[in-house]
């Protein structure tokens, strides 16, 4: 945030940013570490300044922060340790494949319905944010004051206000079997769960982290998450990402990867509920011979407004990053998607391609797509494309043309769609899974009513 | 009688394409309908399959003793009647498997059989794709995606064997082959002949014909059928054009 001219804001605007300045001040207690400590004043101070975007903001011209604006978030009750989510709860969002589990109800990790962590594998460590913070002496270098996390506006709001998260290390050389399943849940109305994670790989390291939000009820809350991720030397990492909050909710993440030489990262983004998500993805390639894809599968229907954002940085040569997003819209429903691939000039023997498609399932629903390519190296190979319509006529009579209800015909059209990056991802088990998840959400979301439900 | 067609008139985008046109076709015939282009022979087509970019504004078409204009597409298909496209549309995402799967159970269940599952389905398939000379990988391919021409006039006809309708519909099916796709088609068609199954096939050329061999042959321009006849017409047709015949016509 750049922008050092004074900004006007709105009287709601003015009222939101004190309410999150108080929340925050009352979280800066004496028992925080001074780094923390610092870090939440220099993020309250950039709050007071610059409040939230505003249409006016390009970044945010199609993802209006109204109605986020005008709720009062309430912090999580920190000091509830019971459970507040049965086993059988749970139940309902647990995957049918084996894995380490880390539990999150309402921002708080919960010990009862996670995993011990004392008895992880050899090579992982997991810690919550909160132990960390009082363990560590590390955790106030994060936040130097040029930190990334400062130039997205719910990356500062994010630092005022984080309560938990988790630190996550795979250690040089280990291989972890098992995908690490962290599930976020809401259950309480009203409620801003801020949770920062920080995810390293030593050097030949390899992950699959996969990351859900959902709801319990129907409530209205928001998630606010910060995930930094850093992969070593020839370390390999795989991640999901499923978004199925309740259609009331908010959902904001910042992602900050960096890659080191050799390294791979493979992150898939499902994003089904809220009625106002972003998901951005800032991913640096800070090595050569650098892969990375980055792909998604949105959803949206009524009114939500379903927003997904990758900055891809090429800075070395010979790096290679594929990019496939794929929105559905049905109703009155908004999708936007920014891309951004920008090649450095040392980046020789870049190779870049980023493409986004989107199906719309109305006349009402808005795609508003930006992908774009900033060039500074000439020995490139660099390419993006943006394409949406909707399903044409011809397709749907061929399918009618040989026995299948037109109703039908459509869901297999929108469905096969929807489906095509759910293929990069690279373990069966949790393909078929967020397969499942994706194809469940839009055939039974009311997609095809043509209404509501 | 299979199908019957009475003064069958048509248009798109408000213009007038069939004009009156009448057809009948019993069990087990089959019936090339030829003519020059803009004549109407694939308006034809479409309108029988149901295809709604195409409005019919009068006349009767009886099939199987159900009144076939107010059938839906879908409908259509299940009681017998089938299209093989002059364009077979691509899919993409939709495997061939899923898609014919699909299809089949729908025909089952308007007869009332039991559903195949996959592996009823596969067994069913396999000598389907053995008479077309078809990759044996066809199943798990994308509908028509990455096809050539022929492929995807092949797969059309495998879709036909599948679904074993009473009337075959063929649109065009033998433009854009090459002799040995076109001799595997019309191998395809020849196999499903029977004294139950009848077919229209809509052609420019006689070669398709030559390995057909339909029952009759009839003329389509402007809109209606000008002349009919034996399989000789065709080698008549071929040898001095339509223009003597439309002539003939015009001043009739």
């Amino acid at each position: 945030m750049s922008n050092k001219r004074t900004r006007k804001i709105s009287p709601m605007a003015t009222a939101a940013v004190e309410h999150y300045v108080g929340l925050s001040n009352s979280l800066n207690t004496s028992e925080v570490s001074s780094g923390v400590f610092a870090a939440r004043q220099h993020a309250q101070s950039l709050l007071l300044q610059l409040a939230f975007p505003t249409q006016r903001d390009e970044q945010w011209q199609y993802t209006k922060l109204v109605q986020f604006v005008q709720n009062r978030f309430e912090l999580p009750n920190l000091n509830a340790q019971k459970t507040t989510l049965s086993k059988d709860e749970l139940e309902q969002f647990t995957p049918p494949y084996e894995r380490i589990q880390l539990i999150f109800v309402d921002g708080v990790l919960n010990c009862d319905l996670s995993d011990d962590l004392s008895s992880l594998p050899n090579g992982l460590r997991i810690q919550s944010m909160r132990d960390e913070l009082q363990n560590s002496t590390s955790v106030a270098s994060w936040f130097s004051e040029d930190a990334l996390v400062f130039s997205e506006p719910f990356g500062v709001l994010n630092t005022a206000l984080f309560t938990d998260g988790f630190v996550l290390n795979v250690a040089e050389n280990s291989a972890i079997e098992l995908p690490v399943w962290v599930l976020h849940v809401q259950t309480q109305d009203n409620q801003i769960s801020t949770l920062t994670n920080r995810v390293q790989l030593a050097r030949n390291a390899e992950l699959t982290l996969v990351q859900q939000f959902v709801s319990l009820s129907e409530v209205q809350a928001c998630t606010n998450v910060v995930t930094s991720i850093e992969v070593a030397n020839s370390a390999r990492m795989r991640q999901v990402v499923l978004q199925q909050q309740a259609e009331a909710s908010f959902y904001f993440h910042n992602q900050f990867v960096s890659q080191a030489s050799n390294s791979d990262f493979n992150t898939f983004y499902a994003g089904m509920g809220s009625v106002l998500s972003r998901h951005q993805n800032h991913l640096s390639m800070d090595g050569e011979h650098i892969e990375n894809s980055q792909n998604s599968a949105c959803l949206a229907r009524q009114k939500q407004v379903v927003d997904s954002r990758t900055h891809t940085l090429h800075n070395q040569e010979w790096g290679a990053s594929r990019q496939l997003h794929k929105y559905v819209l049905a109703d009155s429903a908004v999708g936007v998607f920014d891309g951004m691939i920008r090649v450095d000039r040392q980046a020789q023997k870049t190779d870049g391609q980023m493409d986004n498609k989107n199906l719309l399932l109305s006349n009402t629903a808005k795609m508003n797509s930006k992908p774009q390519l900033e060039i500074y190296a000439d020995d490139v190979k660099c390419s993006h494309g943006s394409a949406t319509g909707q399903i044409n006529p011809d397709q749907i009579f061929y399918l009618q043309a040989r026995g299948i209800p037109r109703s039908q015909a459509i869901e297999m059209i929108t469905k096969a769609f929807l489906m095509e990056p759910v293929e990069t991802i690279n373990r069966s088990e949790v393909k078929n899974w967020v397969g499942k998840q994706l194809s469940n959400a839009l055939l039974t979301g009311g997609y095809f009513s043509g209404g509501d439900k | 009688m299979l199908l019957k067609i009475e003064n069958l008139q048509a248009q798109i985008d408000e213009k007038q394409i069939l004009k009156g046109l009448n057809l009948e076709i019993n069990a087990g015939e089959v019936h090339a309908i030829m003519g020059p282009n803009g004549a109407g022979k694939s308006t034809l087509a479409s309108v029988l399959a149901g295809k709604d970019s195409y409005e019919v504004t009068d006349g009767l078409v009886n099939f199987d003793d159900h009144d076939l204009l107010d059938l839906s597409p879908e409908e259509r298909a299940r009681k017998g009647l089938f299209l093989a496209f002059q364009y077979p549309v691509e899919i993409p995402g939709v495997s061939n498997k899923l898609f014919m799967q699909t299809a089949v159970n729908a025909v089952r269940e308007e007869q009332g059989l039991p559903a195949l599952d996959m592996f009823d389905f596969d067994e069913y398939a396999k000598d389907k794709i053995a008479l077309l000379d078809m990759h044996p990988d066809l199943l798990e391919r994308s509908v028509n995606v990455g096809f050539s021409g022929g492929e995807k006039k092949r797969n059309d006809i495998f879709q036909m064997a599948l679904l074993q309708p009473k009337l075959c519909i063929l649109d065009e099916t033998d433009s854009g082959l090459d002799i040995d796709a076109l001799r595997l088609v019309a191998n395809g068609i020849n196999s499903l002949r029977s004294a139950e199954r009848s077919f229209i096939v809509v052609t420019h050329y006689q070669r398709l014909l030559d390995y057909i061999k339909p029952d009759f042959v009839h003329v389509l321009y402007d809109g209606k059928i000008i002349k009919s006849g034996g399989f000789e017409l065709a080698h008549e047709l071929e040898a001095n054009g339509y223009d003597e015949i439309i002539k003939q016509h015009q001043q009739a």
